[in-house]
């Protein structure tokens, strides 16, 4: 791939998420907001592409914006968040928020640019970053985390589960009600 | 291409996830922002696999790991927004801002 | 393609612990309701089994899956003290959940995955791990806090706990990245030969967001106001697991990353550490000063003694032997804060759950209604004031002693100063249960599992005192974990 194209479609992909990302922040629906997080996601898997990380890239779609994003929608809907209306999403620290926001930026991009000043990416694949290679990476040298995000995630789903379903009518004060008459019971 | 391209406009996401995080009230809106903050991190991680060109790939693993990671943290997310939901009808967040002592 | 051989010995407390964890679930597919209380000596009898595993392993010096994974004295010290701290909040468990009829068998393996988690952060020598690690310690941890579903306030406590936890993840994430970025590995000995030769100020950022992130997961100052709402809401085991395991798992992660892959550049860190130690100090105390009910003074109480255990990262620069010096404190305050804190709630549980309540002015004369409670709640108390005969004495002389050795004079006395405070509401309780009138005079008899558990912790902590070798011993012994500044040392 040509140098040219290579930071031509960089910028439109760049533009897309920014404009994107700076919808997911502002938006006054929430499901606009998470429709703008899907462009977001999808621009970065793009990146992914133009820098060789293909695997990575489909894995971004299929778990972020496939899984991720999908539980979102359905979370919205569930709680039946104001759809096609405005609600009151935004609290009252905006003004403090986008100072803080753009100090991290400036920060963090003055002390980029000015350590990797210089420093190209190459443009066409040089070393091994197939789907292969990463598949040989994760089952030998991180197999151990792998492993262990695999129970992390069953975790998770139990977690999820408990928690999300639907117990009979037991509140914290009659579990603890009920917890004192025991407890007295088997005292006297 | 300029390295530092990516990396600023990786810089650029994380910051707005940080707007995200601070200005929004809504349990949900703060989670995607968050979201948009490991964005950000995984551009970093393959940004820097593609320069650094390095044997195993640490940089797309860890993006990797990341997302597997982020899909728990949803799940888990997701599950008490509904259980609070069911308990209390909405889900604002008035004082989670850092700000606030 | 070629595997590399797996040291099946090196990873057997994982995969113990692994197992034990997945029969629980599984188990308790199986159990009548009536009977799901058994996953608890099930999870013990698994916690037992990791512990056995440590032990065939001591004095073992493995490196294993492309130097990620390290067992050595350090890691085998964690490891059998999460394994401790589990079976204690085991005991503190069982009759709590059992009770309330909550989610028994989904909660012991919670449990046990983020016990998981701790146990592989012990080892974890690589970034990838320790992220992977905190996330499967932290992950679990939110769902247990959220256990009790019908309360409200407790659904918004766990409900901050998360979107604070997920945050911290993110901004340790995009430093963890950049350090990747700028030295081109993800193995803290690599990192610490190449950081300290890299651009200064992205060195500095990159560890910045490093810290910020752990610094949430310990509860520091000032990232520590979702710890009283989320202790106050959550089951109370599960709030003692918070207040130990989980901030001793955080406490591991910065170990290793400040002692042994940012050591080089800690200088720049120390005064940013030193305030962050002294304002956590102070602000855990002057806050709980005023605290009325027992789990939240301990949530506070708890941020104080981050405060304190802080402190080594502090102290860390280009003397080696003032390093080595800081990290033996912090491993020796690490420990012996574990068991204290612990005891502490499990003193709190037994009383709440035999007719007392979570607020303090209920203590008063507990001395009268059972000696035996209120002696334990004193000990463990007296221990976090840092009052001998008590281990907690030493933990606190040690950390300050490093810190007059390391020169940062000013740290030491705002050290002393906040023991002093911190010891007026630590006696305020122990004063109220043994010369304040009850109110009510029924005795409160302790469930006996809970009294042993205690009995022991309050064991150890004397003994500890009287013979403090016991505890130095294992720290010294771990001191090869941390590396000075002389950066030669490292191998690869």
């Amino acid at each position: 791939m040509e140098a040219a194209w290579q930071e031509g479609l960089f910028f439109v992909f760049a533009t897309v998420i920014t404009v994107s990302a700076i919808g997911v922040v502002t938006a006054r629906n929430v499901i606009h907001a998470a429709l703008f997080l899907v462009a977001t996601l999808i621009g970065a898997a793009c990146i992914y592409i133009l820098m060789f990380a293909e695997f990575v890239a489909w894995a971004q779609v299929l778990v972020y914006v496939g899984a991720i994003v999908v539980l979102m929608l359905f979370g919205l809907m569930l709680t039946r968040a104001p759809i096609g209306k405005y609600g009151e999403y935004d609290n009252d620290q905006k003004g403090l928020a986008a100072i803080v926001a753009a100090a991290v930026f400036g920060v963090t991009a003055w002390v980029l640019i000015d350590s990797f000043e210089g420093v190209e990416l190459p443009t066409d694949r040089v070393a091994a970053t197939t789907s292969k290679d990463v598949g040989e990476a994760i089952f030998s040298s991180y197999v151990l985390p792998f492993e262990l995000v695999s129970v992390l995630l069953l975790a998770a789903l139990v977690g999820a589960v408990v928690i999300a379903r639907r117990d009979e009518r037991v509140t914290s004060r009659t579990i603890d009600a009920a917890r004192r008459e025991k407890a007295r019971e088997e005292d006297v | 291409m300029p390295l530092s391209y990516v990396l600023v406009l990786a810089a650029l996401l994380f910051s707005i996830g940080v707007y995200g995080v601070l200005a929004r009230q809504h349990a949900v809106l703060v989670l995607l922002s968050i979201e948009l903050m490991l964005n950000a991190v995984n551009i970093n991680l393959i940004a820097f696999s593609a320069w650094l060109q390095d044997t195993g790939v640490p940089g797309q693993v860890f993006a990797l790991f990341i997302i597997a990671v982020a899909a728990a943290e949803v799940g888990v997310g997701l599950a008490l927004v509904i259980l609070i939901y069911r308990n209390r009808r909405n889900v604002d967040v008035e004082g989670l801002s850092l700000m606030k002592w | 393609m070629n595997l590399p051989p797996i040291d099946w010995h090196a990873i057997a407390p994982e995969l113990v612990l692994t197992a034990a964890a997945c029969l629980v679930l599984v188990v308790d597919l199986f159990l009548p309701d009536e009977a799901k209380w058994i996953a608890m000596p099930l999870s013990a009898a698994g916690l037992f089994g990791t512990l056995a595993a440590v032990v065939s392993l001591l004095g073992a010096e493995r490196v294993t899956l492309a130097g990620s994974f390290e067992v050595n004295d350090f890691a085998l010290l964690f490891k059998a003290l999460f394994c401790v701290i589990g079976l204690i909040i085991l005991a503190l468990s069982l009759d709590y959940f059992r009770d309330g009829r909550y989610h028994q068998g989904e909660f012991y393996f919670l449990l046990l995955c983020a016990l998981l988690g701790g146990v592989v952060m012990a080892s974890a020598r690589d970034l990838i791990s320790i992220f992977i690690a905190i996330e499967t310690i932290s992950i679990p941890g939110i769902v247990m806090a959220a256990l009790r579903k019908g309360d409200v306030r407790s659904n918004e406590g766990s409900l901050k706990f998360f979107l604070f936890s997920v945050l911290s993840s993110a901004l340790m994430l995009y430093g963890m990245s950049l350090i990747y970025g700028v030295t081109g590995s993800t193995n803290v000995d690599e990192i610490n030969q190449v950081l300290p030769q890299q651009h200064e100020g992205l060195v500095a950022v990159s560890v910045f967001f490093v810290v910020i992130g752990f610094a949430f997961k310990v509860s520091a100052v000032p990232f520590h106001f979702w710890a009283p709402d989320t202790y106050e809401g959550s089951p109370p085991p599960v709030a003692a697991f918070l207040a130990s395991a989980s901030k001793i798992g955080g406490f591991v992660g910065l170990l290793v990353l400040m002692f042994r892959a940012f050591p080089a550049v800690a200088e720049q860190w120390r005064p940013a550490f030193a305030v962050l130690a002294a304002l956590t100090m102070t602000v855990g105390n002057l806050i709980a000063l005023r605290q009325q009910h027992i789990i939240r003074l301990l949530a506070y109480s708890g941020v104080a003694q981050s405060g304190y255990m802080l402190v080594g990262f502090a102290l860390i620069g280009a003397n080696a032997d003032t390093n080595s010096q800081a990290f033996k404190a912090t491993v020796i305050y690490i420990v012996i804060y574990g068991l204290m804190d612990l005891g502490a709630f499990a003193a709190a549980i037994s009383f709440a759950r035999r007719g007392g309540t979570y607020f303090i002015s209920d203590y008063s004369g507990l001395w009268n209604r059972s000696p035996a409670l209120a002696g334990l709640m004193a000990a463990f108390l007296l221990s976090l004031a840092g009052v001998p005969p008590l281990a907690g004495a030493w933990a606190k002389l040690f950390v300050f002693l490093a810190s007059i050795e390391a020169q940062v004079y000013w740290l030491a006395v705002v050290m002393g100063v906040n023991a002093v405070i911190a010891a007026w509401y630590y006696l305020a309780v122990v004063k109220r249960m043994f010369f304040d009138v009850p109110e009510v005079s029924e005795p409160i008899e302790t469930p006996y599992l809970l009294r042993a558990a205690m009995g022991l912790a309050v064991l150890a902590l004397v003994a500890s005192f009287v013979y403090p070798r016991l505890v130095t011993d294992l720290a010294d012994r771990s001191v090869l974990e941390s590396r000075g500044a002389d950066v030669e040392l490292s191998s690869p």
